[in-house]
Formats: C-alpha cells, structure tokens, sequence
C-alpha cells in the first residue's frame, strides 16, 4: 500500500559525471518496497519544480545503524539538481512504493537470471540483485554506459551477484567492452548461457535493441519503464505507452515492470 | 476552536463542506481512499465519462511547465457503464459525495451518457465538461460558441435527472456570455475554469514538447485568471451557484475562490503533487474561518469589495 509521508535525508553520496546517491530515512515505505517499485519525490516546497519527480527505490539498508531507502540519480534538469544539493536532514515529501514490481516470486534455486542496465537504468537492479542473491539465484549482470563514469554501483553488484557475474560495457571502452550492452548480452547468448528470464532498465533504444533480442530467442522478460509522469498512481493518465493490444498503458500503475511483448514498440 | 459551519448549498446539490475534486486529477477517487477519507470531502468529480470506453490520445500526453504543466490526455476513461457497474458502488460504500463528469462528441452522445445515468440516486450532480481543449471533435466546440453551448445546454437538460453542472471554458473572449448560454438553457451549477490551451516546445527538436501539439495549462499559474473569471460570472449571475476551480494549492487560494463569488472549490493539479491536500484543505478552511471570527464558510461568499475604477489622467 503506498504511504504519502515525510522522510528526511540522512546521508548524500556523489560520484562521477552528475551522479549521486541519496539516502533518505526507510519510513513505512522502506520496508514495504520490492525491486522494481519507484517512489514521487518533491523536490522542495517552491514551485519550480511543480510536479513530484519518480525515481527507482535504488536499495533498502541502513546508514549507520538507520533503516534507509536510496534512490540512484542522475542530474539532468531543476528537480533532479535541487535532489542532488539537499543536505542532511532536509524533509523530503515522497509517495510509495509505487508502481509493479519485477516479477520475481515465481523463481526458484537453480535457475539463472540476467540483469542488463543502461546508464542510470542500473538504479532498479541493486534492489533486485540483493533479493535474487537473498534467494540463491543466480544472476549475470550485463551494464554498459557511454563511459566508465556512467557505470555505477559496481562494488555492490560485484558484491551481492560474485563479480565474474557482472560484465560491462562503454560506448568509448573506458570500462569493460567496447561497445553495446545489447552486444555484450548477445555474446553472452552465443556462448550459450541459458537465461530464464531477463530484468531490464534503460534507455528506450537499449529497450528496442534488446526487446527483438528477446523475441527471436523466446526468452521471457521484465523491463522497468520510464514516462513523464504527474502522479504515479494511475489519475493523470498522463504517462501511458501504446500496448500491443491496442490500448494506452499507464506506465506508473500497469508498469513500471512490464514484459516489453505487452508494448507495441512501433508506435512508442 | 469554535465549531464553523462547513455545509454549503449549490441550488439543491448540499455538500458537506466547500473542498470537491476536479475531474481528471482526481481519478474515479478510489485511487485516493489510500490518502483521503474520501467521505470527508464536499464532493469528488471524477475523470469524464463517455459512452462508450476511450483510449485517449498518443503520448506524449503532458509536460510540466512553471508553476504548472500541460496536458492533453485526450479524456482517455473506462465508460459510463464501467464506471457504474465497477467504481461506483465502491465509492458509494466509501461515503464519497459523487459528481458524474461527463463529455461527447455530438449532442446525442451528451444526451446518451446522462441519459445512462438516468435518476441514480448515488450521483450527486451530473457535470458536463464543454471545455476540454485536448480533443478533435465535442468539447470545445461548445464551450466556445454560447449558441451551440445553449442549444447543447437545453437538450441535456431535458434528459437529466441530477442537477446539472456545466463547466465553462476560459478559452473565450467573454466568459459571461457562456454561463449565460448555460444558466438561460437549464444549469443548475456553474463550474470554473477548465484548462487553459497552452503550446510548450522542445528547443533541441523543434517540436511540441505534447503529442497533441497544445494541450491545457492547469496548476497555479492559471489561479488568477480563474479568480477573475468567477468573479466576473458573479457579478453577471449573482445567484447561480459556482465551483471555483483553477491552481487551487493552500487554504488561502480556497478563501481567494470564495471571496471573489465561488461556493465551493475543486482542487485540480495540486493532488497529483499531494494526493492528501484535499482533505488539509478541509481543516485549513475550518481554521482559517475560526480565525477569522467566520461561524460559517457561506458568509465569505461573494464579500469582495471592489474600488470603483477611476479612468486614467494625463500628466
Ligand atoms: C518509474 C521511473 C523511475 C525512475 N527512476 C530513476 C532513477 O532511479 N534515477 C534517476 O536518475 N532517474 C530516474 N527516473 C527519471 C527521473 O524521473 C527524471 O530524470 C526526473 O524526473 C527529471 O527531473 P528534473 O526536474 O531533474 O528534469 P526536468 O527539468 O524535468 O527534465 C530534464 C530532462 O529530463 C527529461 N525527463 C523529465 N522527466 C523524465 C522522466 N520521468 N523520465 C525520463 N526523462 C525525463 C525531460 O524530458 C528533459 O529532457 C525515473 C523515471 C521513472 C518514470
Ligand atoms: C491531467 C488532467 C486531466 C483533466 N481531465 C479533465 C476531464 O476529464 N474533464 C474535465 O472536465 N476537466 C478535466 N481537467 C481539468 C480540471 O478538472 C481543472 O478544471 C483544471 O485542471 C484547472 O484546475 P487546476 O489548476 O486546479 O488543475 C483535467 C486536468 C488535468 C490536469
Ligand atoms: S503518472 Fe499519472 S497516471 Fe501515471
């Protein structure tokens, strides 16, 4: 059930190229949080920015001794930037967990999963990779980013999955292959690792590139979207992509995590 | 704190206090139930309903501007009979005050959804939305056009068993001259403002940064033109009831609303950024009328007191 409360920064943690993590108290929407849920925050008590903005719940630890949610982020605009300068103890307005989560409840030991993120799609996966080790899955992680400033968190993933289970890539081979993490995944098929499902977060061309890699190999999938959103509880119907069959699919109540054979990907 | 009197009376719709909700930010309200004791509320207006189910238009469907965002979610909703058959009862068990917002593309269609809705008691007030910028055909083209909005006005009327609301558009050069089209043909209730067509462009690409190319401005931005055209319609109409709606935010934007002639309000945008505000708003209006010596919220209705305006000078 999602909660509407008050939760105040505890620590700011920056790294290369405009990214950072944001640790704010767990509340009650901490603990109810599953991998692939997202959470609205506001970004100050101004107008400028009017709407909440919606970001992953990253991972639920504590931070010295306190139960924390952090969120992963990128600056790209006024919200994101404002998120970015909040000091400790700053109260920060957020709504959730929101939205469905991956589907992971049908796993069992044994079988074997992929995780591929593009650039700050990485931010839904942490959460996900410290469930999937809790449940003794095995999971290869496959993460690319323009260059290594953009391939975050590694330690954690190297940490929670074993690090001969995380591949990279970079579009300028600063990190890992040179390349595509579309490409980097594939390689991982030729070489005939079975997967039996894949979890995605990223850019809409990752999104296409991977989604017709998953078709022609039948291999079943979740994919974590992204849309302009207002609300993030399904009133706005403001950010809806074009279903397969036919319909609008709000992304933030019907997704986030959706199989990308529900998205009619010629008309998004 | 002395107990204030929060009833208020729109013709014969009584709502418990001045607080509803506007269609299209509110949902079919039970999405809220999880923040809002929804039977605490004036009234909820939920997303338009047409006859039949309507997926919308192509998104992008909204971007957010200052102090504000655009919208042209192209009255995407799941139908009259859904709503009845699906969100109604459950509403109904939850205690919400339930007004029908409704919408076509022809007369006929405007006829046949409020003709669906027939006597049922569990809807308070039917609310026709003749102002929705965000779609080709209907809407607009009678909120614009006091003739035809008279004429769709009067057959609606003569099939509807609720109070009837018509809820104007502040696209126009005269917005009396719309109520008056309205409250001459059969509304009971006035509602004001829908959004405002407004254009946002993506630099980089040159293109509109919404689907539609424009969409409706909503949220504070527009608030004083809102106030305005409420205090106008007031003036002209000095007994028809008024929803004041438009950047609703604070107690205080409430007040605003029902100073310049509005008896009650519906918040629009501001519950996407805070899906509890409807109901804060209901306390905030009690305590700002205990404040403020007011034992009932109706006794601040229409009370502005205009200067009169003086033609300029020359130096
Ligand atoms: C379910 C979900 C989960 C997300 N998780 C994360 C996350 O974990 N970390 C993270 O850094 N970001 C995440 N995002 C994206 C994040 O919401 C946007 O980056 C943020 O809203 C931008 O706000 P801003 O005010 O900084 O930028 P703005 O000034 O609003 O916009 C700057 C640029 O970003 C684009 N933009 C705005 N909103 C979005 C959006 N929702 N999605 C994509 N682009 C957008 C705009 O078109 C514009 O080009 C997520 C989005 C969704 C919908
Ligand atoms: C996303 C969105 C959807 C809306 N949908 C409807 C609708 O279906 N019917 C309607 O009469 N008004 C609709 N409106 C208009 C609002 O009810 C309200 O009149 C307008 O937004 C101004 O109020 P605000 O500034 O408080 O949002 C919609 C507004 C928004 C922002
Ligand atoms: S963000 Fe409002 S419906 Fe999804």
């Amino acid at each position: 059930m999602a909660v509407n409360e008050t939760l105040r920064v505890l620590r700011t943690l920056r790294y290369d190229a405009g990214h950072f993590s944001l640790f704010l108290q767990a509340g009650t929407i901490g603990p109810q949080a599953q991998p692939g849920n997202f959470a609205m925050l506001q970004a100050g008590d101004g107008l400028r920015p009017y709407l909440r903005r919606a970001f992953s719940i990253a991972d639920v630890t504590t931070w010295r001794g306190v139960p924390a949610i952090e969120f992963v982020m990128k600056v790209v605009g006024v919200g994101t930037e404002m998120l970015g300068r909040f000091s400790e103890g700053t109260p920060v307005p957020v709504l959730g967990p929101l939205g469905i989560p991956f589907p992971i409840g049908d796993l069992e030991p044994g079988d074997r999963v992929a995780l591929v993120a593009g650039g700050i799609g990485l931010a839904p996966l942490v959460l996900l990779a410290r469930r999937l080790s809790e449940k003794g899955i095995e999971a290869d992680l496959f993460y690319g980013g323009r260059n290594e400033s953009d391939v975050l968190k590694r330690a954690d993933f190297e940490r929670l999955l074993g690090s001969h289970h995380c591949r990279y890539a970079s579009d300028d081979g600063s990190i890992g292959r040179h390349g595509k993490v579309t490409e980097l995944f594939e390689g991982a098929l030729a070489a005939g690792i079975g997967f039996r499902r894949v979890y995605a977060c990223g850019p809409v061309p990752m999104f296409r590139a991977l989604a017709r890699i998953l078709e022609e190999g039948k291999i079943d999938a979740s994919f974590a979207f992204e849309s302009e959103m207002a609300c993030g509880f399904g009133v706005c119907l403001g950010c809806v992509a074009p279903t397969a069959d036919g319909r609008f699919a709000t992304i933030c109540r019907e997704g986030p995590c959706l199989p990308p054979s529900a998205i009619d990907w010629s008309r998004l | 704190m002395s107990t204030v009197d929060l009833a208020v009376q729109l013709g014969s719709l009584r709502l418990k206090n001045p607080i509803a909700t506007a269609s299209g930010t509110f949902g079919y309200g039970l999405e809220f139930s999880e923040f809002v004791d929804l039977s605490s509320l004036g009234a909820i207006s939920v997303k338009g309903l047409s006859l039949r189910p309507c997926h919308g238009n192509p998104p992008p469907r909204i971007c957010e501007t200052d102090a504000g965002m655009l919208n042209a979610i192209g009255l995407q909703n799941v139908g009259v009979e859904a709503f009845l058959a699906e969100k109604l009862p459950e509403l109904d068990r939850l205690g919400a005050t339930v007004i029908a917002n409704v919408w076509g593309d022809t007369e006929d269609d405007y006829c046949a959804v409020v003709e669906r809705i027939g006597a049922e008691r569990r809807i308070a007030a039917i609310e026709l939305n003749v102002s929705c910028p965000n779609v080709v055909k209907g809407g607009m083209v009678f909120g614009n056009d006091p003739a035809a909005l008279g004429v769709l006005v009067r057959k609606v009327r003569a099939v509807a068993r609720r109070p009837l609301i018509v809820k104007l558009s502040p696209n126009v050069g005269d917005i009396v001259a719309t109520a008056r089209a309205a409250v001459d043909n059969g509304a009971d209730i006035l509602s004001l403002i829908n959004t405002l067509v407004g254009l946002a462009i993506d630099l980089e690409r040159r293109e509109p940064k919404i689907g539609f190319t424009t969409g409706g401005l909503s949220g504070p931005a527009i608030r004083p033109v809102a106030v305005r055209m409420v205090w106008e319609v007031r003036k002209a109409l000095p007994k028809i009831p008024i929803f004041g709606i438009g950047g609703i935010e604070r107690t205080e934007d409430v007040i605003e609303f029902l100073i310049a002639g509005a008896n009650a309000v519906q918040v629009g945008t501001a519950n996407f950024r805070n899906p509890s505000l409807s109901a804060e708003l209901v306390k905030g209006v009690a305590e700002w009328c205990a404040a403020h010596g007011e034992s009932r919220v109706s006794n601040i209705v229409g009370t502005l007191k205009t200067r009169p305006r003086l033609e300029h000078t020359y130096a």
